[in-house]
């Protein structure tokens, strides 16, 4: 039994040592919104529509971390109480009923967006505030607010250096809480707070280059404020055009900024990502399109050597052959445990039936029963 | 001065033989340069200084909105026709009342009160007494009165005002917005009336929107009491409340006790006023910011207004001017040599381009002149001012119309604007997350659009007092060496104490300008009336027999004292131009304008003081309009006659006696405002002046 263990033990950690072919398996999103006040409306406005888009493409609420520094639908100053609006035309209200805020106003901090980040949380923090990712997952990072020469500014009050953004991005790496991240930020010179990144697997844009600044894209006149910015109103216009089914890919999204319009020079990095970005599709990272596995029987996961072998086919050959084999060795490994995983407690009574079974004269058992108790109950009442 | 430093020269080398020399540093070199080539650098440095005042205008920058929050114009205006048609109806019923009844009574305060708790406003009225404002020397800088409520009040005369607060229905209710409309409410003009129509238009958009985060308080003061005294008067109510039931409450049919209603902390308050006929095409708006002291509210809260009057409501903006500057000739002149200079400096480098038309100098110099003049003078342009008391940002908007108060139709278009640029700017002010602080505090405006900041103007104000303590220090080195000279006796050459005896003397005749400085309040306390003629001559003998007597008891003083006695007008003059530079460099930071102006007079005067007698007896040109100069100088720079020639300039000549007067009156509001500079023409201007006068008799 030990022996068995171990075996399957060390075809897991042999099937995962090579990173790369880590199945997709779930899709995160992390949006946060940095700045307070009335006159910043537009990034609150802009991390919601983010969060309606992402979640339209089908990332489910509880894999989302939605963290806002304040709250301008409640605002005093907001004409239109309890509702926010990314558009002049009012037609959509990004904060309806469905919008779970994990971290808001002052609980936006740099540490606890490193927090979230690194999954290093006091014990009492709920899940629902945590970025439960594992090696299969795909993560979506957005940021807005008020940025310069390689920091963001949290809350009017704390700065994030792009050297924290890339440890924690390093230490995510490392504790394989991602397959692939993207890092989208629309900040004034946003390009500089991806200049310190280093582990692979990592998406960066952002929306102006050094020494530029990004602009709001207009101002709703009845509000009284701007209500969104350029560079995730473009963004938007993008992904409002999109289903959960389209195969646009990663590049169309990137050549759809027009500099003109932004008024900045959208940022890509992607020195460390080694995909090719015309054939990842935006659902990639925006939305949450897992390839479905018929299964013939319910219960019987990873059981299935076609399906696997299909999300597989992208693989080299070599590699192919190499991880059939680990598969059959895999598959062998789960029968056997299937057959030894029964229920102890189960098994017990399973027994013990057989055995009542098998015997004749159910009363004079019963009797001989109570004899015993009784002799037990004497001895210990002398004894006492 | 050259031997002079040869001098040091020679005797730096003498003690240093033997050991390396050390060369002093650089620093102390400069300090020892300059002290050497004063009268020199004292001429630059002045004339310098001048310069840089003219020059002004030509370093005024545009004005920016500097709070992010402010965001003025952004929003749309939710005025409509519905909330004109309210306060064109409040214009219509109070001018009905006027047709139909004579004065007294509350009758007006109740209307106005009955439409604003019509529109969803808490009203309340309140009761205040109009007595003035009484100098007592205690109270200089002690912060807003506690106008005591006498307990012997009678109910002969007495004002209402009335006042509406809007809660903001979401907000915290932590601040609030003051909008003050002064009312006549015996004899109300038209024009008055029309600012209640205008007010009243705003308020009924108010009662009704949704994002207000401050609430918004409508005083209607009492202005038969004048302007500013209502306004203290409820303020002083909202701030410390008294919990003593005064009588006043109970006078008339109105009872006010326990209905005083309060909102929280005052984020900034506008005072509007209508007033006369515009003279050019469009209404005009004037913007009064001067409170007491010359303190002004921060820069943003006039640019907010500014840029919603000009780029949203098309009113004509404009700031006081001294008008008789504009035809001045020679202003004129120094405003076109600045403009060619300008010229040429532009086309041997396209990027110099400082110069400015001379008509824009001579608007920019007017109006410059007049900002200088109302800080200086330290009395709030407005009722905006008691809101400065409270450290709160206030201005004054006179809008002057140009149509007659009885047109109908021009009515309609009017207050739409006027409300909505009020509204655009409580908009502005209702998005601030804290108090003004963003924009200057300290600066001096050129236009409406223009301003100098503290950083620019005290350049002026660096230079010309650079050269007292330089003079000082030359004359004291000069000084001593002469005494060192009469007098062989070693024991009397204790270098360091050679000032002491000048000091005595130039301290007895500051403690002296502190004493004439508080005489003022016991010639009030003298029973009986008098005029204000008669007070200034009590003033002027008791001052003078005390100057005499000072002269008299202690020795060394006088100017007619024997040679013996006297101190050497060197050390005496050292020292006073170090008093007066410490006294003006006090005076710049609390108000500078004052220093500014003051620097104008004291420095050339305590420069050129010099003793007349041996400049008659040498009869050289060169000494004779030395000393010419010096009692010109010192002519001007006697508090009253400088008084008498500003009159002069601004067109109003008043000669003999009744100068007194109105040197007295003048004076009186002075205190009355407690402005500073009441106390600095008493404590510094005046013993330096006495002080010139002595060196000028000196008998040495």
């Amino acid at each position: 039994m030990k022996v068995l263990t171990l075996v399957m033990l060390l075809c897991y950690s042999f099937a995962f040592s090579s990173g790369d072919t880590t199945i997709h398996t779930n899709n995160w999103a992390v949006l946060v919104c940095t700045s307070r006040f009335w006159f910043n409306y537009r990034h609150m406005a802009n991390t919601l529509s983010l969060y309606r888009t992402v979640k339209r493409l089908g990332i489910p609420d509880e894999r989302i971390i939605l963290m806002l520094a304040d709250d301008m639908a409640c605002n005093a100053r907001n004409e239109y109480p309890a509702q926010v609006f990314n558009n002049e035309n009012h037609k959509l209200n990004l904060y309806g009923d469905n919008v779970e805020v994990d971290y808001r106003g002052y609980e936006v901090t740099v540490e606890n967006f490193l927090r979230v980040l690194t999954g290093r949380h006091e014990n009492a923090v709920p899940r629902s505030k945590r970025l439960l990712s594992d090696e299969g997952s795909h993560i979506l990072l957005y940021m807005t607010g008020h940025g310069g020469d390689e920091f963001l500014k949290f809350q009017d009050a704390e700065e994030l250096q792009s050297h924290d953004l890339a440890d924690a991005v390093k230490q995510m790496k490392e504790k394989r809480r991602f397959k692939e991240l993207m890092i989208m930020v629309d900040t004034c010179q946003a390009a500089t707070l991806f200049n310190q990144l280093q582990s692979p697997d990592v998406l960066a844009i952002g929306s102006s280059l050094k020494g530029e600044n990004s602009y709001s894209h207009h101002l709703d006149s009845d509000v009284g404020v701007s209500v969104v910015d350029r560079f995730t109103y473009y963004t938007l216009a993008f992904f409002e055009r999109l289903n959960i089914y389209d195969n646009a890919s990663l590049n169309s999204l990137f050549r759809s900024y027009d500099p003109k319009l932004l008024m900045s020079t959208a940022y890509y990095r992607t020195d460390l990502y080694q995909p090719h970005l015309a054939e990842v599709p935006v659902t990639n990272f925006f939305g949450s399109v897992m390839e479905t596995l018929h299964t013939d029987s319910v219960y019987k996961a990873f059981s299935s050597k076609t399906s696997n072998n299909k999300i597989n086919s992208e693989m080299p050959l070599n590699q192919l052959s190499e991880h059939d084999e680990l598969q059959k060795a895999n598959i062998q490994n789960d029968e056997l445990k299937t057959e030894k995983q029964k229920c102890p407690y189960t098994q017990m009574r399973v027994d013990l039936h057989k055995k009542l079974e098998k015997l004749e004269n159910v009363d004079t058992v019963v009797n001989l029963g109570i004899a015993v108790m009784l002799l037990v109950v004497m001895v210990s009442s002398s004894l006492l | 001065m050259a031997s002079e430093k040869r001098d040091k020269e020679e005797e730096e080398v003498k003690t240093d033989d033997g050991s390396p020399k050390i060369k002093p540093r650089p620093i102390v070199q400069l300090g020892i340069f300059l002290v050497a080539h004063s009268p020199v650098f004292s001429v630059v440095f002045s004339a310098a200084g001048v310069l840089a005042l003219l020059i002004l205008p030509l370093l005024a920058k545009n004005t920016y909105i500097s709070e992010n929050a402010l965001m003025p114009g952004s929003a749309r205006s939710m005025l409509s026709n519905r909330d004109v048609s309210d306060g064109s109806k409040l214009v219509k019923d109070i001018k009905n009342y006027w047709l139909n009844h004579e004065g007294q009574g509350v009758e007006v305060q109740k209307l106005i009160g009955k439409y604003m708790s019509d529109m969803g406003a808490e009203v309340y009225y309140q009761k205040f007494h109009p007595e003035g404002n009484q100098f007592h020397p205690l109270h200089f800088f002690s912060g807003p009165d506690s106008y005591t409520l006498l307990d012997n009040v009678s109910c002969a005369s007495y004002g209402v005002n009335v006042a509406g607060i809007i809660r903001a229905p979401r907000g915290d209710g932590k601040e609030s917005i003051v909008l003050v409309t002064p009312y006549d409410f015996i004899n109300g003009g038209d024009y008055e009336a029309l600012s209640l129509g205008i007010t009243s238009t705003l308020f009924s958009l108010l009662a009704r929107v949704t994002w207000l985060s401050k609430d918004i308080i409508w005083l209607v003061t009492d202005s038969r009491y004048g302007d500013y005294r209502p306004v203290a008067a409820w303020l002083t109510e909202y701030h410390s409340p008294s919990f003593k039931v005064s009588d006043l409450l109970k006078c008339g049919e109105l009872n006010t006790a326990d209905t005083f209603r309060r909102a929280g902390t005052v984020a900034a308050a506008l005072v509007l006023k209508v007033d006369g006929r515009s003279e050019r095409f469009e209404d005009t708006l004037s913007i009064y910011a001067e409170a007491s002291n010359g303190q002004m509210p921060n820069l943003d809260l006039i640019n907010v207004v500014n840029y919603l009057a000009v780029h949203r409501q098309g009113f004509y903006v404009k700031v006081e001017k001294v008008v008789s500057l504009l035809s001045s000739s020679w202003l004129k002149i120094i405003g076109e040599i600045f403009e060619a200079v300008g010229k040429l400096a532009r086309t041997l480098n396209p990027d110099w381009n400082f110069g400015i038309p001379a008509a824009d100098y001579l608007e920019g110099s007017a109006t410059l002149a007049s900002s200088l003049y109302s800080q200086a003078l330290g009395i709030p342009t407005g009722p905006h001012g008691a809101f400065r008391d409270y450290q709160v940002d206030a201005i004054t908007l006179k809008i002057s119309p140009r149509f007659p108060p009885d047109s109908k139709t021009r009515q309609h278009d009017f207050f739409l604007r006027g409300a909505r640029l009020l509204e655009g700017t409580i908009r502005s002010v209702n998005n601030l997350l804290e108090k003004f602080h963003q924009s200057f505090f300290l600066y001096l405006l050129t236009s409406p659009s223009k301003f100098i900041s503290v950083g620019v103007y005290m350049i002026a104000f660096a230079l010309l007092v650079a050269p007292l303590p330089m003079v000082a220090a030359s004359l004291y080195i000069e000084g001593c060496k002469a005494l060192t000279k009469s007098t062989d006796n070693p024991t009397e050459n204790l270098k360091s104490w050679k000032w002491l005896d000048a000091a005595k003397q130039v301290f007895a005749l500051h403690l002296l300008g502190f004493i004439v400085t508080l005489l003022p309040y016991f010639i009030c306390q003298v029973p009986g009336q008098h005029s204000p003629r008669n007070r200034s001559i009590m003033w002027g003998t008791t001052s003078s027999s005390l100057l005499l007597i000072t002269f008299a008891i202690i020795p060394g003083c006088s100017p007619f004292s024997s040679r013996h006695h006297g101190t050497n007008w060197a050390v005496l003059k050292s020292v006073t131009i170090s008093a007066a530079f410490i006294g003006l460099c006090l005076m710049s930071i609390i108000n500078f304008a004052t220093a500014e102006i003051g620097a104008l007079l004291l420095v050339p005067t305590c420069l050129m003081a010099q003793p007349i007698k041996p400049a008659l007896r040498s009869r050289r040109i060169k000494s004779l309009l030395g000393a010419f100069c010096s009692m010109v100088l010192l002519t001007i720079g006697f508090p009253v006659m400088f008084f008498a020639i500003s009159k002069g300039l601004f067109g109003e000549a008043v000669v003999g006696l009744s100068l007194g007067g109105e040197f007295w009156t003048w004076l009186e509001s002075l205190w009355a405002w407690k402005s500073a500079t009441y106390l600095y023409i008493g404590m510094v201007h005046l013993p330096c002046w006495l002080l010139c006068l002595c060196i000028l008799f000196h008998p040495s």
